[in-house]
């Protein structure tokens, strides 16, 4: 299993360390093994089937999804998944409920002597209804529950979860999103050089510090509504000697000047974001950025570029991880999403970029050269050979 | 008397401390999706699989005590606990963990690798031969 490497890391004994173990094993082969196994159980007897009743293939991912419900492969692997998802959650308790105290002392304590980026809180902001009013991930509390005062625990479950949850897949760091395609950015746009980069939804920080990486000189802010995962990620980042700023703000009303960011940046947030809110992103983000600057969102493919199975395969998220605006963001078409709130179309851009962790530096220089082409089976799958799809458009 | 109201002052500030910090709420609101027609299948896979965890977690546990065992003989207090397994040996554990978890689903894969024949037909022919058996027996 991944470990986490800062200085606020969870202290593990052996037994909880081996669950964590047997839990990010237990997704490989889930998500591996039993997906390849879904899809031939798919192949053998379940589109066969809907061949035979309906005299056609299926055309799109809902008619797979009611085609295939009551396979019994689709059962096992959707209860073993629920299941792992769950023991992820419940491996991190122990050892974070044990330690809280103590994790919020090391957090003051970096915030003395590190005295890097900076923390802005609103205790006044609304958290909106899509994070407070449910567990997105299954995961108790979500990204917003608070059990004390100045609370970063959530922050801390979210981290742990993760690397328990990505089995290595998000780089050692969890950042292999913001590395890969900050590096991809830096690569293909070399005369490009962004002052200021706000980072959308952070949550943790994990993807905003590798914009700091990648362009040292640049001011990077990251916002989200949830406190106690902001208060987490100030002190991971001061942990890893980032300076990055965070604050609490709503990404449907950004309050920043028109015309102020070289780089808006989100990554798997949209999918989160209910429809109308996530025209209000959009159009924010075209506010707030300056002439020539970039707006880009790591995302899932949209349904429309994948085939019938794909799309099931990715929105079962959707169905069952409590995940219920991951659908309809992927129905959305991103060009037209974009054109409505006021970028030109000529303008519209679209990456599939290689994962470092997965494929090393050299993939991600090669992929430089090469036109962003939805990889079916492999773009936003978290398995092995994965790839990050991302899509937005120069102001 | 003091030192009994002084200890009654410890007990209320302990009290407010431990009711400024609550415990973290550790089930889902809305609860979990169920897959099979009777839920109580997913329960009992779900103890399955959590029962599996913890032999696993035995697993490992054995595995330290054996390589601490062979090089000193001898166990102190709690370092089982702080054990780190060196690279090479946490690379075989990997491997032989990923094999413990195919090992425990090994039948859902012979179902899926079974020739393709009509579900009604294979559920029957199932059925008979689990039903000729028990006879047998």
């Amino acid at each position: 299993m991944l470990e986490l490497k800062h200085d606020l890391r969870l202290a593990t004994t052996r037994d909880e360390q081996a669950r964590m173990n047997f839990v990010s094993g237990l997704r490989s082969y889930v998500l591996n093994d039993m997906a390849s196994g879904m899809r031939a159980a798919y192949d053998k007897d379940v589109e066969p089937a809907f061949r035979r009743d309906k005299r056609r293939a299926p055309k799109d991912g809902p008619e797979v999804h009611k085609a295939i419900r009551s396979n019994e492969y689709f059962k096992f692997y959707s209860s073993l998944r629920v299941t792992a998802q769950d023991m992820v959650w419940q491996s991190v308790f122990p050892p974070l409920e044990r330690q809280r105290g103590d994790l919020k002392q090391r957090a003051q304590k970096l915030a003395g002597s590190r005295k890097l980026g900076s923390l802005k809180l609103d205790p006044s902001l609304p958290v909106p209804r899509s994070v407070s009013a449910l567990d997105v991930h299954l995961m108790p509390g979500n990204y917003d529950g608070e059990y004390e005062s100045g609370d970063l625990a959530a922050g801390a479950l979210y981290d742990n979860g993760l690397a328990v949850f990505s089995f290595g897949l998000m780089g050692q760091n969890l950042d292999d999103i913001g590395q890969s395609i900050s590096r991809f950015i830096k690569a293909r746009y070399p005369k490009f050089k962004p002052a200021r980069i706000l980072d959308l939804g952070c949550t943790i920080g994990h993807n905003t510090g590798s914009w700091k990486d990648t362009y040292p000189d640049a001011q990077v802010i990251g916002i989200d509504v949830a406190a106690p995962c902001l208060r987490y990620a100030h002190a991971r980042a001061q942990a890893q000697s980032r300076a990055v700023d965070f604050e609490q703000m709503n990404a449907t009303e950004l309050r920043y000047p028109d015309a102020s960011f070289d780089v808006v940046f989100s990554s798997m947030f949209l999918h989160e974001v209910p429809r109308k809110d996530i025209s209000r992103v959009i159009a924010e983000a075209h506010r707030v950025l300056k002439p020539g600057g970039l707006m880009l969102h790591m995302e899932l493919p949209p349904n429309a570029q994948l085939s019938p199975y794909d799309a099931f395969y990715l929105d079962w998220d959707s169905s069952y991880n409590n995940e219920p605006y991951y659908k309809p963001f992927r129905d959305l078409v991103p060009q037209l999403v974009c054109k409505e709130a006021g970028f030109k179309s000529a303008n519209y851009v679209q990456f599939v970029v290689p994962s470092i962790a997965w494929f090393g530096e050299q993939a991600v220089a090669e992929a430089v050269a090469r036109q962003g082409q939805v990889d079916s089976d492999k773009t936003g799958r978290l398995a092995d050979g994965l790839q990050w799809y991302c899509f937005g458009a120069w102001r | 008397m003091r030192a009994g109201l002084a200890g009654a002052l410890r007990n209320q500030t302990r009290g407010n401390m431990a009711s400024e910090r609550q415990p973290m709420r550790r089930s889902v609101r809305g609860g979990r999706p169920y897959f099979f027609a009777d839920p109580a299948t997913d329960k009992v896979l779900n103890m399955v699989v959590t029962l599996a965890s913890e032999v696993w977690a035995l697993r490992e546990r054995v595995m330290a005590m054996e390589a601490i065992g062979t090089t000193r003989g001898t166990f102190k207090s709690g370092e089982v606990d702080a054990y780190e397994f060196p690279a090479a040996l946490e690379q075989r554990l990997a491997g032989e963990r990923q094999e413990f978890i195919a090992n425990l689903f090994r039948i859902l894969g012979e179902q899926a690798a079974e020739p393709s024949k009509p579900a009604a037909k294979r559920k029957s022919a199932g059925r008979t031969k689990t039903s000729a058996k028990k006879k047998k027996g």
